[in-house]
């Protein structure tokens, strides 16, 4: 538990002075912000709903950058062998991926509470929308970690994490106008956010099992990779 | 402190270690001699439980936490200060943070504390990777090429760290492929070669088994002097 929380502490400095990582963070919900202020409140935008670029940013948000950041944090610490000395310090890999995921899970949830604030919802909407958000905010971040284990180095992480990123962040979108690739998607944890984000009536609890199911098997796949890696022993 | 029997490694169809035999001495510098690829690196990470050995066995008569390391790769934070990145482990390994500022005060980093480790110049980063190996004050410290690529005054500065860390009780290992540096600081040395250890015992001993003293210009020395160098400037 210590080495997690000083894992925590030392993500957390690391973060606050790595502006590519920290702009992910901000960059989605200052351009929902802006979107929302001078375009889908804009009276020549009539018949848009004012929510639009808050949940499409969310969405992207959730489902690209923190499998990114996630991605390039764990394989930096990989390439520059800092993990394995802090393996040999006694910190347990799973204690170092708690700390670090932990981390962005509280800035993620953060900046879910930010688009949920931008966005104009009642109380009960803003509720399902931030907890969706934060749950696949979770979900990214193991998937990320995962794509960070599988990687050499940070070029390949991007390599690797982008066509995952883009097809959990844009299939949804592409979902709206194909009913084939919608029925096809809704397995994916980023088409339940879109369907509760568009539609608040839907069946939240559903979205929700199928979001959790969707975490049980990215921590299968993530402990795949962790024993792959070697990690395990 | 550690000794190796009959260590052998391969890596595919290589074989890398081939029947690796070895003592170190409690409270002694033993230096592991021998060109890049030889396999002084895989050694160092059989000792330090990095790597498996094919067969063979080793002993060490310290745990992993009484085990201070220092890579040829550094494994720094770059964008922490150094006093960050030495606090980190210091939470770790549950010791006091005054810890952390002590080993940089005994590496002549005090003024560096919070610096970037990214502005930092490489003698600078060595000798950072060298205060977190000795954070914990341990009973075994292992130093892969500590002064690799270091400008003489640097590397003389961390010769001098070594051989305190030794008379306050911790027994060194070092790889090196640089001669001169460890008939200066070694008690005992082993040579490596395509993975077989060809020649050990003191260096004076194994010198004077090959007729191999003589005096030779200390350049070394000159440079010292016209640098304006002072020994006391020595950390």
């Amino acid at each position: 538990m210590r080495s997690a929380k000083t894992i925590f502490i030392k993500q957390a400095k690391d973060t606050m002075k790595n502006p590519s990582s920290l702009i992910q963070f901000i960059l989605f919900p200052v351009v929902a912000w802006l979107m929302t202020e001078f375009v889908a409140k804009s009276e020549n935008f009539e018949g848009m709903p004012v929510n639009m670029f808050v949940v499409l940013m969310g969405a992207v948000f959730a489902g690209m950058g923190l499998i990114m950041v996630t991605a390039g944090i764990v394989a930096e610490d990989i390439e520059k062998k800092s993990l394995r000395f802090l393996v040999m310090a006694g910190v347990k890999p799973n204690q170092y991926l708690g700390g670090t995921g932990s981390f962005l899970l509280v800035l993620g949830s953060i900046t879910a509470l930010l688009f949920g604030l931008i966005g104009i919802f009642t109380t009960a909407e803003l509720v399902k929308f931030v907890v969706v958000l934060i749950a696949c905010v979770a979900n990214s971040i193991i998937l990320g970690a995962t794509v960070g284990l599988m990687s050499k180095n940070q070029q390949s992480a991007m390599s690797l994490g982008m066509p995952v990123a883009v097809v959990l962040a844009f299939t949804p979108m592409v979902a709206n106008f194909n009913e084939t690739i919608y029925n096809a998607s809704s397995f994916l944890y980023t088409q339940q956010l879109n369907i509760i984000t568009n539609d608040f009536t839907e069946d939240f609890t559903k979205a929700m099992i199928v979001i959790f199911i969707n975490m049980v098997v990215l921590i299968v796949l993530f402990s795949l990779a962790y024993w792959k890696r070697g990690l395990r022993s | 402190m550690i000794q190796m029997n009959n260590i052998v490694k391969r890596f595919s169809n290589q074989t890398v270690l081939s029947d690796v035999n070895f003592k170190v001495r409690e409270r002694e510098i033993f230096g592991l001699l021998g060109p890049s690829g030889a396999g002084k690196t895989t050694i160092i990470n059989i000792l330090t439980n990095q790597l498996n050995a094919d067969s063979g066995s080793f002993k060490i008569g310290a745990t992993a936490f009484e085990t201070g390391l220092m890579l040829d790769e550094d494994g720094l934070f770059d964008r922490l200060t150094c006093l960050d990145n030495l606090t980190v482990f210091a939470d770790i390994y549950g010791i006091p943070r005054e810890k952390a500022k002590a080993a940089l005060r005994n590496v002549g980093l005090e003024d560096a504390m919070k610096k970037a480790v990214l502005k930092l110049s490489r003698g600078m980063r060595q000798r950072l990777a060298l205060a977190r190996a000795i954070l914990h004050e341990p009973k075994i410290l292992f130093l892969d090429e500590p002064t690799s690529g270091l400008d003489p005054a640097t590397a003389r500065s961390i010769h001098k760290l070594i051989k305190k860390l030794c008379d306050n009780g911790a027994t060194v290992f070092l790889t090196s492929h640089n001669m001169e540096e460890v008939v200066k600081l070694c008690d005992n040395v082993s040579l490596l070669y395509k993975g077989k250890i060809v020649e050990e015992g003191s260096p004076v001993a194994i010198c004077e088994r090959h007729n191999a003293i003589k005096t030779v210009p200390d350049l070394e020395s000159v440079f010292m002097k016209l640098t304006g160098y002072r020994e006391e400037d020595v950390i």
